[in-house]
């Protein structure tokens, strides 16, 4: 017993102290770096922090470019993807734009009111800072989702500050560099976002869940959301975290599994990301008071013109459609009539041939009733030398009545 | 004479092979640690760290495996230092294991390797979650250390089959 613990011991003491013939740290040494490095990183220890900035920028560049084979890889097999899917993405488009240009207009309005109502309440955030910037590693732990940008302390870059990618919700930064930064993702589980789920204004907390999915924590009236088979999730603004009203992702009533969770299908696809926008947004100093009732004049004149534009190309669209209506009926009598034309032509053509029988039967009638009066008179016998029966020269000397007539 | 100057580079570039692809599993941006599968994901840097350490003294430093884990820290988020301790422990277990070891066996050190991921993941979850307050998918995480311990067989017989390639068998342990 006491030999076997000895040998523990000593097996123990020469893996964890005796440096190998190649080894220059014992391993016991550098697990004591480590351990100093995990407690005073804790602590936010400047000199820890400073070393962690340094290797972050070595790292970060690095890790683009030993990742570059694969991302060429990645980015050809997503071209040709595109090129075999242009045919239908391209009749998606042209529908979609159909739709959205229909919609612009209306949406435009609804923004003018909202800030002029926003303005009324205080509640208008204004852009400060606007940048944009390259995804440099989007490698995933499965401890922390998050993307590296190339733009760091540099380029204005601060904590806090909101990523969108086309207009939706990306994440947050949750650390700067000087050159670089990382950027928390909203499908990260410690990702907690204050949301508003529309129709409805239900106030929830959102957080990640997966790839392309986040799940709603603590909502005030899950009820509600039960009834729509559709519900719209935005940024609330509550906390002053995020501005209000960025769109983030929607609730579909039959992804749903179970009824305490609510899981949300985020708009944006995070492995599909090559460049994001940052932005940082500034509450406006000027409330819709006394002094600012001239904004507030300007704006109410903006919505008025809005609005005639609008009716105007609704009675420009309306008429439109009245035009392409007496078009089509027009277009169907003028083949009515064509119809018709072709018709009376067709028996016009018969009853003129039926006149022309007519004629010849007439003809013949007269010619059959002036050849029993008239006949023996042109008739060729062995006594005469008149017309041989059948021939032109007889029938014209029968409707002559006789030969004698004839030389008349 | 040229074979055997052609062996020698190739065995140098063989020395040096378990380092590179250590750096390349860390930095690259294919983790096998999150393929976006479900439950389906191993840990490449721990067979690695563990094979070559047991059955190739000295093919890994331990200042790079410490270096290495800093960067993979840094790359994926985690708190400083973290990784390079979850490292150095792997190496440490795998000098134990040789240390003790008369007869080598697939089998033992196989077994040896599930013991040591799982203590080592168990350091590991109690330090994120007890000290830096992250909340962890243990669901996800078995299913790692499950695929990790088996797969750690099959990238034995890869490794093997890569040296016997590359050096031929006069070289094999």
């Amino acid at each position: 017993m006491e030999t076997s613990r000895d040998d523990f011991v000593i097996a123990i003491r020469s893996a964890f102290l005796k440096k190998g013939n190649q080894q220059r740290f014992s391993l016991l040494g550098l697990i004591f770096f480590s351990i100093i490095f995990m407690v005073l990183g804790s602590f936010n220890f400047k000199a820890v922090n400073y070393l962690k900035v340094a290797i972050n920028e070595i790292v970060y560049r690095s890790s683009f470019i030993v990742s570059g084979p694969e991302n060429f890889v990645k980015k050809n097999y997503s071209i040709i993807t595109g090129h075999l899917n242009l045919y239908e993405d391209n009749k998606k488009n042209k529908f979609q734009l159909e739709l959205l240009r229909t919609k612009d207009l209306s949406k435009k309005i609804l923004i003018l009111e909202n800030t002029k109502y926003k303005k009324l309440i205080d509640d208008y955030y204004i852009q400060d800072n606007e940048t944009y910037a390259k995804v440099l590693i989007d490698k995933q732990s499965p401890f922390l989702r998050s993307i590296i940008i190339n733009k760091g302390s540099k380029n204005n870059i601060r904590l806090g500050m909101i990523v969108t990618d086309e207009g939706y919700l990306v994440g947050k930064i949750v650390e700067v560099n000087f050159f670089t930064s990382r950027v928390l993702l909203l499908s990260d589980i410690n990702s907690k976002i204050p949301v508003s789920i529309q129709p409805g204004d239900i106030q929830a907390i959102m957080s990640g869940k997966g790839k392309k999915s986040g799940i709603l924590q603590y909502i005030k009236s899950p009820r509600k959301i039960e009834n729509e088979e559709e519900s719209i999730v935005l940024t609330s603004g509550a906390g002053g975290v995020f501005k209000s009203g960025i769109p983030v992702g929607k609730i579909i009533k039959e992804n749903q599994i179970s009824e305490e969770y609510r899981i949300v299908d985020l708009y944006k696809d995070f492995s599909q990301l090559q460049y994001v926008k940052v932005v940082s947004f500034l509450k406006e100093t000027e409330s819709l008071d006394r002094s600012s009732k001239k904004d507030s004049k300007a704006l109410t004149k903006q919505i008025a013109e809005e609005n005639q534009k609008e009716e105007t190309l609704r009675i420009l669209l309306e008429q439109k459609k009245i035009a392409e209506e007496v078009r089509i009926t027009i277009e169907e009598e003028i083949n009515v009539l064509r119809n018709n034309n072709i018709k009376l032509q067709n028996q016009l053509l018969a009853a003129n041939q039926t006149i022309e029988d007519n004629k010849i039967q007439k003809e013949d009638l007269k010619f059959i009733e002036m050849n029993i009066l008239y006949g023996r008179k042109c008739k060729k016998t062995f006594y005469n030398n008149l017309y041989k029966t059948g021939t032109l020269e007889y029938k014209n000397c029968v409707m002559n009545k006789g030969l004698k007539t004839l030389n008349e | 004479m040229s074979n055997i100057n052609n062996k020698n580079i190739i065995a140098k570039i063989y020395k040096n092979l378990p380092i590179v692809l250590l750096f390349i599993s860390v930095l690259n941006e294919t983790d096998f640690n999150n393929l976006g599968l479900k439950y389906f994901s191993f840990n490449f840097s721990y067979i690695l760290i563990f094979y070559f350490s047991v059955r190739k003294d000295n093919s890994l430093g331990y200042g790079l495996v410490f270096i290495a884990g800093l960067f993979n820290d840094v790359v994926t988020g985690l708190p400083i230092g973290i990784s390079s301790l979850v490292y150095l422990f792997l190496c440490g277990a795998a000098a134990y294991l040789r240390n003790i070891t008369l007869r080598p066996s697939m089998m033992k050190d196989w077994f040896f390797f599930l013991a040591t991921v799982l203590l080592v993941k168990s350091m590991f979850f109690l330090i994120l979650t007890f000290i830096f307050a992250y909340e962890i998918n243990f669901f996800d995480e078995i299913g790692n250390i499950v695929f990790t311990f088996l797969l750690y067989f099959v990238f034995t017989y890869l490794f093997d089959f890569l040296e016997k390639f590359l050096l031929g068998s006069y070289y094999v342990r």
